[in-house]
């Protein structure tokens, strides 16, 4: 047993490249455990649920409130960045913790239209952010930017003739709803954030990179913010990598390494 | 028939009063506490009240607390078993009424009762307007009926009430509550609690209605003053059923002839749903902890699975039979299925479910599981309910604390969600788990299904299955029909299960369709009727006979065309047992086949495989009736 894991690791940067080969032709490269974990939490109704269909199906759907949390793996570049849609209502608070545990970046989410889904970002979900990594990315988002913000409204056109695809014939002229939450408010959240977990500000991201206005209906910003976040976390998964070739055996590594190649084989 | 049915109901909930709650009634002090609990809840709303009172409203109000009055309180006198009992009884539900009825003296019925209870109507006049607004909408509620009847002519109640609920379901949330087509829903649910904070109403907001939900429960309250319960009340059109389940209060207001029985059990449901995302314990821990908890802010979301839940409720007779529908499968696919399910599995799994279209395909259970206790139906339709109302998208995979009432109210169990065909979507893995942490490794079983099914072909054979036609029977005249099979002692831990064909032309529409439900709950009713159960019920209704036969071992209802002989349906009958007989193989599941997870997990393989040998030699008595 001993051995082969041990053959494994050795083996472990090779798995990189190799693992590609049977992901690509059965579709099982999902067995391999995640390489890293980004959590989106924030209020009932702020659209964390939107936020992540549109980017990961590329359209706006009604959704219905989410029952504890939803799971989605995806892939970037050669790694397998997994992805929790936590449900914002109190009912699954308990379970936040667990979403996050080990997770190396958090986006916290809120409403532009809402000052109270800031606030609750402070009250209720920064704690959760307990378990997750020490230096976990944080990332203030401020979803229904379209509501307030000419400029979203503008992406919705951009994105309807990059698709070809029908539009509604006609959406507001001008934004009518009244933004309850400025970007500054969201910058100081973000600092508070920080201090929180007590990581250095100099030393983090600055705030301006890390705070961003989405539109989950018109898409504008969501592309840029997870991918922004994928790459940012890459460092983590390569520390991680390296780390696991250190003299403490994973195992449940080597199981998944196993499976791969078994599935490679056959 | 059914009036003779509703007295005796009546007169039940009569003798269930005892003379002594009479006696409190007419001291102050018990009228005080209804009056007391129905301002302190009806005091935050004033401003809705206030503008919920144009002058057309009170004149309608006038005309029905004549029209309830009228028939309600006359009709138990007759056949009361304890007289004296019974005009008490029927004294003390007008004044109940009369208690948060009479606000305004102005109103011409007010002065009727005020010869009754002077210092009643005194009372409450002075206490608030709130108070009069709320019970006028109670009493028109309860007697909506009859204004139907002066209104609107002859035509039936129940269409009438049915179309606008299917009219404009999307949006109940936002339905004004004053508006008579608010009032004209066939079924209304509400949940409130023990300090009247109201949690959960099937249309429009429960904000916009907590001066009702205080009347609700000042007549519960004011009947528990009195060392009593208050069970139900009747009024000619509707039916109002209490029931306290711990600190909820669960109400339902409804003119669709179902019984008291039915009701009562309906919303077990919906308490057992509440129960299913919050777990019994911490309902009473949080009400023991603040007795006026907003529980909204934990159920905040879950709205749509209660909608859900008592739409299921209305439509889908597995409810009514408390038996689950699993979809007919040839048995060699349904174990093939079975056995992917039992060799997929990871140390604290306890029940890997198939779903297909909202039914079952296959259901495998750790074996001390099993041996303890099995799975009820009804926690299976929540589970079922709840993979309805909440949308997985595509490639996405639930992962979720999940209470089963009835196996155990007070634990969560930690439900994984994922369907193995995107982007259709139809066929729905359930893994239930009890370890909160163990979503990789019941994921990766999920893999190791999806596996599976991917070498059988299993996804491509399970799009082919598909639920069957009354005409498949081969009897003529036989239009429809709900078979449930009853335990007996070989198979006593199977799950409880009917079959059914679906409902064929001239049942197509949705109004068809439920009228054909109502005539089975009418004779499901009849059947379970607490006062006089029937075994046999051949029942000739105006566009179709129907013929409904309980035994030992089954629970049968048939539906034929009109023109059938009682002869004829009683032959038409044993072909039927026959023909199921002969097909039980694809229309049940047999054995529900087990594994064992138990915490050592070698032990756990050797378990896959001791569970897939088939009892066959426990077959014989399943459906051995003929």
């Amino acid at each position: 047993m001993k051995v082969k894991s041990n053959i494994d690791i050795a083996a472990s940067p090779l798995r990189v490249s190799k693992r590609r080969v049977p992901r690509a032709m059965s579709d099982s490269g999902k067995m391999k455990k995640p390489d890293v974990k980004l959590v989106l939490l924030g209020d009932m109704n702020v659209g964390k649920t939107s936020l992540l269909h549109r980017y990961m199906e590329r359209k706006f759907k009604e959704t219905v409130s989410t029952v504890g949390g939803a799971f989605f793996l995806k892939q970037w570049g050669p790694y397998n960045i997994s992805i929790w849609d936590t449900a914002g209502r109190e009912q699954f608070h308990g379970l936040g913790s667990m979403y996050c545990r080990n997770a190396a970046a958090i986006i916290l989410t809120y409403d532009v239209t809402n000052w109270q889904s800031l606030a609750e970002l402070e009250e209720r979900f920064l704690s959760l952010t307990d378990t997750a990594n020490e230096d976990c990315i944080f990332a203030i988002v401020g979803n229904k930017a379209d509501l307030t913000d000419p400029k979203a409204l503008e992406a919705e056109e951009m994105e309807a003739e990059e698709e070809g695809a029908e539009q509604p014939p006609s959406h507001p002229a001008s934004p009518t709803v009244l933004k309850q939450v400025k970007r500054e408010d969201a910058i100081a959240l973000y600092g508070r954030v920080l201090r929180y977990k007590a990581q250095d500000e100099r030393a983090c991201l600055p705030a301006e990179r890390m705070c961003f206005e989405t539109s989950a209906k018109t898409g504008y910003n969501v592309d840029l913010l997870f991918e922004t976040l994928f790459d940012m976390v890459l460092p983590t998964i390569l520390k991680k990598r390296s780390e696991n070739s250190s003299p403490t055996v994973d195992l449940e590594e080597c199981r998944g390494a196993k499976q791969t190649k078994a599935g490679c084989c056959s | 028939m059914e009036e003779e049915h509703q007295d005796k109901e009546q007169s039940e909930t009569v003798r269930c009063s005892e003379p002594q709650s009479h006696c409190s009634l007419d001291e102050p002090d018990s009228l005080q506490v209804a009056n007391t609990i129905s301002l302190e809840n009806s005091s935050p709303v004033k401003l809705d009240c206030s503008t919920e009172k144009p002058c057309r409203s009170s004149s309608d109000t006038v005309k029905d607390i004549d029209s309830t009055n009228g028939p309600s309180e006359p009709e138990p006198e007759p056949e009361g078993p304890e007289g004296d009992g019974m005009s008490t009884r029927s004294s003390e539900l007008s004044e109940v009424r009369t208690g948060e009825e009479n606000g305004p003296s102005s109103q011409p019925q007010g002065t009727a009762y005020e010869e009754d209870q002077p210092e009643n109507v005194s009372d409450s006049a002075s206490t608030d307007n709130t108070l009069e607004d709320s019970s006028e909408f109670v009493v028109t509620v309860l007697a909506r009926g009859s204004l139907e009847d002066q209104g609107e002519g002859p035509s039936s109640a129940l269409s009438e009430a049915s179309s606008p609920v299917q009219a404009q379901a999307p949006s109940h949330r936002d339905e004004d509550v004053t508006a008579e087509s608010w009032r004209r829903h066939r079924k209304h649910v509400f949940v409130l609690s023990e300090a009247g904070k109201p949690i959960y109403s099937r249309y429009g907001n429960e904000e916009a209605l907590s001066s009702t939900m205080g009347v609700m429960m000042a007549l519960v309250s004011f009947v528990q003053s009195g060392d009593n319960t208050i069970r139900s009340i009747y009024s000619d059109e509707h039916t109002v059923v209490f029931m306290q389940q711990g600190p909820l209060v669960l109400v339902s207001v409804s003119c669709s002839r179902q019984s008291e029985q039915q009701l009562r059990s309906e919303l077990l449901y919906v308490y057992n749903q509440i129960v299913s995302m919050l777990t019994q314990a911490s309902i009473n821990r949080i009400f023991e902890r603040k007795k006026n908890y907003d529980l909204r802010r934990l159920l905040a979301g879950s709205e749509k699975i209660l909608d859900g839940l008592l739409n299921l409720v209305d439509s889908d007779p597995s409810f009514l039979l408390s038996a689950v529908h699993c979809l007919p499968l040839a048995s060699s696919l349904r174990d093939s299925l079975s056995q992917i399910l039992q060799k997929a599995i990871t140390p604290n799994l306890v029940f890997s479910i198939l779903i297909a279209k909202n039914q079952l395909l296959t259901i495998v259970q750790e074996k001390t599981v099993i041996e303890d206790t099995r799975l009820e139906p009804a926690d299976l339709h929540l589970l079922l309910n709840l993979i309805g109302a909440s949308s997985a998208f595509q490639a996405g995979e639930i992962w979720t604390p999940i209470c089963l009432p009835l196996f155990n109210p007070d634990c969560y169990f930690y439900a994984y969600i994922s369907y193995l065909d995107p982007p259709e979507c139809t066929v729905c893995l359930l893994l239930l788990s009890t370890d909160k942490e163990a979503f990789y490794a019941v994921a990766d079983c999920k893999r190791k299904i999806d596996e599976g099914m991917r070498t059988q072909n299993a996804l491509r054979s399970i799009a082919r299955a598909q639920s069957y036609s009354a005409s498949q029977v081969g009897v003529s005249d036989l239009r429809h029909f709900m078979y449930k099979p009853f335990d007996v002692p070989d198979n006593h831990r199977q799950l409880t299960q009917f079959t059914s064909p679906e409902m064929e032309a001239p049942y197509s529409s949705e109004e068809e369709r439920m009228r054909l439900l109502d005539l089975y709950r009418y004779m499901h009713s009849r059947i379970h009727s607490s006062s006089r159960p029937l075994k046999l019920i051949y029942h000739v209704a105006e566009r179709e006979t129907l013929l409904a036969w309980v035994t030992s071992k089954f629970e049968l209802y048939t539906c034929f065309s009109p023109l059938v002989t009682k002869a004829s349906a009683i032959n038409a009958i044993t072909k039927l047992l026959r023909w199921i007989k002969k097909e039980e193989d694809r229309l049940f599941i047999r054995n529900p086949p087990k594994y064992s997870t138990t915490p050592n997990p070698s032990k756990g393989s050797r378990g896959g495989k001791g569970g897939s040998d088939r009892q066959d030699t426990t077959d014989n008595g399943f459906l051995s009736l003929l």
